[in-house]
């Protein structure tokens, strides 16, 4: 069993993967919290009115999956319990020790920008309301009840210029990700400056992708007409970065099957024999070639919007496996190759186990429950059943 | 100056709260970040007047695994896990028979080479063979230490990188970072593992397990700040090599007659 | 500064404060000591146990002077008295403490001196197939002064 899952020579410390499914979800998880948010801030940032219904809901999503963020991580650990250690002594060699600090202050800038953006509907519930609920609401509202208008003014200027740090920081949070995997220069698959930018590129890509079939799926739930125009709006940026995305990562293996360096016949072999039908089949074809093609038509295309809806769920669905296929083929891709160049190895996933798929299943799960108890304290459909005018 | 009983307490708490937080931000700055003058003085061990260096003579190596085993003894590393703080590679160069003059080259270390090697290619197909020791390089510039995010692994003075066991979190960057496969992870501790030099003997004025189990002298080790020891000179009159050096990870373990073939 | 901006910055300043108070509790005395690491740690790893010895601690007056003259003469002076017979820190320190038995079987001697192609040519190698007839090597080898006088 063991012979085949090793090829030629692996250094003996090798013979087990160190990271697992959960490293794998940890990236993918933080892109599509920095995609959501991004797409959030192309209303509020950029002041595309096409997004608007879905721009408050698009800061919940990212609220809700950056809360588990941390989670694949924690679990990962040999002793979770000193994992605090990397608030407290960082060490900023290290590219993961900005983990904690970048992680926080991402965090409270979601909270606020949630919070200023939800203010005006949290102030009116705790006034109308009675009981539990107004004590949850007038605490949500740190028990300052000003709503006038100039009040929510000031709020929304505050509330942009949160969210023009909160664009480098998503940015930051996630390309930082990317540069965790892209600073090991022991890995030749890893090593390389594009990596924070093509997680990056592809986080955007899966966070717009998610909001569009979360919101397409709120809206099928709560039996309610589709806003077709920011639906559609939604999918021209998100073949727009598709195109950027799938420039950087041809980029990165064009250019290294070019140089061909020491390592090229190991890349090669992992290509090939490890990882050529998660990379070239879903990674690229189903993950971003089908997906372009699709929503180029649905740009193309006048009227016919129940076609549209179709062609850009199916994209949507596709980009998103495409994208964990991503994660999949860098993290665990990345492990297959030996660093003695002249080996291969095979990552077996376990079901029940500390690292296994089941904890794996637990984590990316939770995030949609944490959205489901979200949505109930702050509702963010009165945006998105407006009457489209 | 009037001051009334509310404004009384709201200063008292400014006071107390600015004065609690501001002994604590100073202490978590500044006292603990101060280098200490003295290093740790431990039965006249000075680790300043130390810096270590190991020096692997490829050619003299047997493949006899003893010092693979003493290290598994010397550091109680479990015997049933293929975890390893040094190992033995055996490189076998077999005769071209194609005509693209491609060389085959047939690499292993069953088990870290602990239990020595048996031939299993018939000797007339194989036109070159030799053993290669490895160990942690315990590299001047090492990555490890680099992506330790909590800092649980470092370099002592005296040139040995060591992890911290009841630092480590386990998060297995450094497994990652380390070019040369030297690093494991201890699964009962929870924590990441290597070779230490084996630093609780050679501060006593011992030689590490492997070095001193080596039949052959195919493993040296000494202090590159005495000129007088075998290391020294070697490292003076020998040529040598290192491991990865493109890497620029400064490794301190230095090789006699690699072949192009070891990485 | 509206009022509930004020009382969020102070909630967050609050955590902020109680983040740098546990921090400088927890944070281990000795971190930073020497570097960014627990400066503990180095003492505590100088500290783990020893358990081989050595050989010189073997030819002590009174102990194994004889067989240490012998062996130290010979050709395999080179190969540690632990690596035969075990490690013997404890049995240093306290004479009483037994040794594991030494390893003298064929295999063992083996391990360095069947033929193998990889080792250098030089080294003495024997063909087990060819040399002995499966005896112990120290039927006819005296392991401490392994050549015929």
């Amino acid at each position: 069993m063991l012979e085949n899952l090793i090829w030629g020579y692996v250094y003996p410390n090798e013979s087990e993967i160190q990271w697992s499914i959960l490293i794998v979800l940890y990236p993918y998880i933080t892109g599509l919290v920095a995609g959501a948010f991004i797409a959030s801030s192309l209303y509020h940032v950029f002041g595309k009115k096409e997004i608007k219904p879905v721009a408050r809901f698009a800061l919940l999503t990212a609220l809700s999956f950056l809360l588990v963020a941390m989670l694949p991580l924690l679990v990962h650990l040999g002793r979770p319990e000193r994992g605090i250690e990397i608030m407290f002594t960082p060490h900023l060699t290290s590219a993961m020790s900005g983990f904690g600090y970048i992680f926080s202050f991402y965090l409270t800038i979601v909270v606020l920008e949630i919070w200023l953006s939800f203010r005006e509907d949290i102030v009116n519930k705790a006034l109308s309301s009675h009981g539990w609920k107004e004590l949850l609401y007038s605490s949500l509202a740190l028990f300052s009840f000003d709503i006038s208008e100039k009040a929510l003014h000031d709020d929304e200027k505050f509330a942009r210029k949160l969210a023009i740090i909160g664009i480098p920081s998503a940015a930051f949070l996630h390309g930082y990700v990317g540069f965790i995997f892209g600073g090991i220069k022991a890995n030749p698959w890893w090593s390389t400056p594009l990596m924070p930018i093509i997680f990056l590129m592809s986080a955007i890509v899966s966070g717009i992708a998610l909001l569009i079939l979360l919101y397409i799926a709120a809206m099928k739930i709560r039996k309610h007409v589709i806003d077709h125009k920011c639906l559609q709006s939604l999918a021209h940026y998100l073949w727009i970065f598709l195109i950027l995305d799938v420039t950087l990562e041809l980029l990165e293996i064009v250019s290294m099957k070019y140089a061909s360096r020491e390592d090229i016949d190991i890349i090669n072999r992992l290509l090939s024999d490890k990882i050529g039908f998660t990379f070239y089949g879903v990674q690229l074809t189903l993950g971003i070639f089908i997906p372009f093609v699709l929503l180029l038509m649905v740009s193309l295309m006048k009227n016919r919007e129940t076609l549209k809806l179709y062609m850009i769920s199916i994209s949507s669905i596709f980009v998103v496996i495409g994208v964990f296929a991503m994660r999949w083929n860098v993290v665990i891709g990345g492990q297959e190759i030996s660093k003695s160049l002249s080996g291969t190895l095979t990552y077996v996933p376990v079901f029940f186990s500390q690292e296994g798929v089941l904890p794996a299943l637990i984590i990316f799960i939770l995030p949609f429950i944490i959205l489901l108890v979200v949505t109930s304290i702050l509702p963010p459909w009165k945006d998105m059943e407006e009457e489209p005018s | 100056m009037d001051i009334t009983r509310r404004d009384f307490t709201k200063i008292g708490c400014k006071i107390i709260i600015s004065a609690a937080s501001g002994t604590a931000i100073v202490q978590s700055m500044f006292t603990k970040g101060i280098a200490a003058e003295n290093p740790p003085e431990n039965g006249g061990y000075d680790w300043e007047k130390h810096f270590w260096g190991y020096v692997v003579d490829t050619r003299k190596c047997i493949g006899c695994g003893r010092c693979a085993n003493a290290c598994k003894m010397e550091n109680k590393v479990p015997f049933d896990e293929e975890v390893y703080r040094t190992w033995i590679e055996r490189y076998r160069v077999k005769k071209t028979i194609n005509e693209t003059f491609e060389e085959e080259v047939v690499i292993d270390s069953p088990d870290g080479g602990i239990e020595g090697f048996v031939d299993d290619i018939p000797a007339e197909e194989v036109k070159k063979a030799f053993y290669v020791p490895k160990i942690c390089n315990h590299c001047d510039n090492a990555p490890c230490v680099q992506v330790c995010p909590v800092g649980a692994t470092y370099e002592t003075k005296d040139g040995v990188v060591l992890v911290d066991y009841e630092y480590c979190i386990g998060c297995r960057y450094c497994i990652q970072g380390c070019p040369y496969g030297a690093r494991y992870f201890n699964t009962e501790k929870g924590t990441a593992d290597k070779c230490t030099w084996c630093y609780h003997r050679i501060t006593k004025g011992l030689l590490p397990a492997c070095v001193q189990a080596c039949p052959t002298g195919a493993r040296k080790f000494g202090d590159l700040k005495d000129n007088k020891s075998e290391v020294k000179k070697i490292m003076d009159e020998e040529r040598i090599t290192l491991l990865k050096p493109d890497l620029g990870t400064k490794p301190k373990v230095f090789y006699i007659g690699l072949d192009r073939e070891v990485k | 500064m509206q009022p509930h901006l004020k009382r969020a910055f102070t909630i967050l300043a609050l955590i902020i404060i109680a983040f740098i108070f546990v921090r400088s509790l927890v944070v281990p005395e000795s971190f930073g000591q020497y570097g960014w690491y627990r400066g503990d740690s180095v003492k505590e790893i100088r500290n783990l146990t020893v358990n081989y010895r050595g050989s010189a601690s073997c030819g002590e007056e009174n102990c194994h002077e004889n067989i240490y003259t012998v062996w130290a003469k010979d050709r395999h002076k080179t190969v540690n008295c632990e690596t035969c017979h075990g490690p013997a820190q404890k049995h240093v320190l306290d004479a009483r403490e037994p040794l594991m038995p030494a390893n003298d079987s064929r295999d063992y001697c083996g391990k360095c001196h069947f033929k193998r192609i990889s080792r250098p040519e030089a080294f003495p190698q024997i063909d087990p197939g060819a040399h002995g007839e499966d005896l112990r090597c120290v039927y006819c080898h005296n392991p401490h002064k392994p050549w015929f006088d």
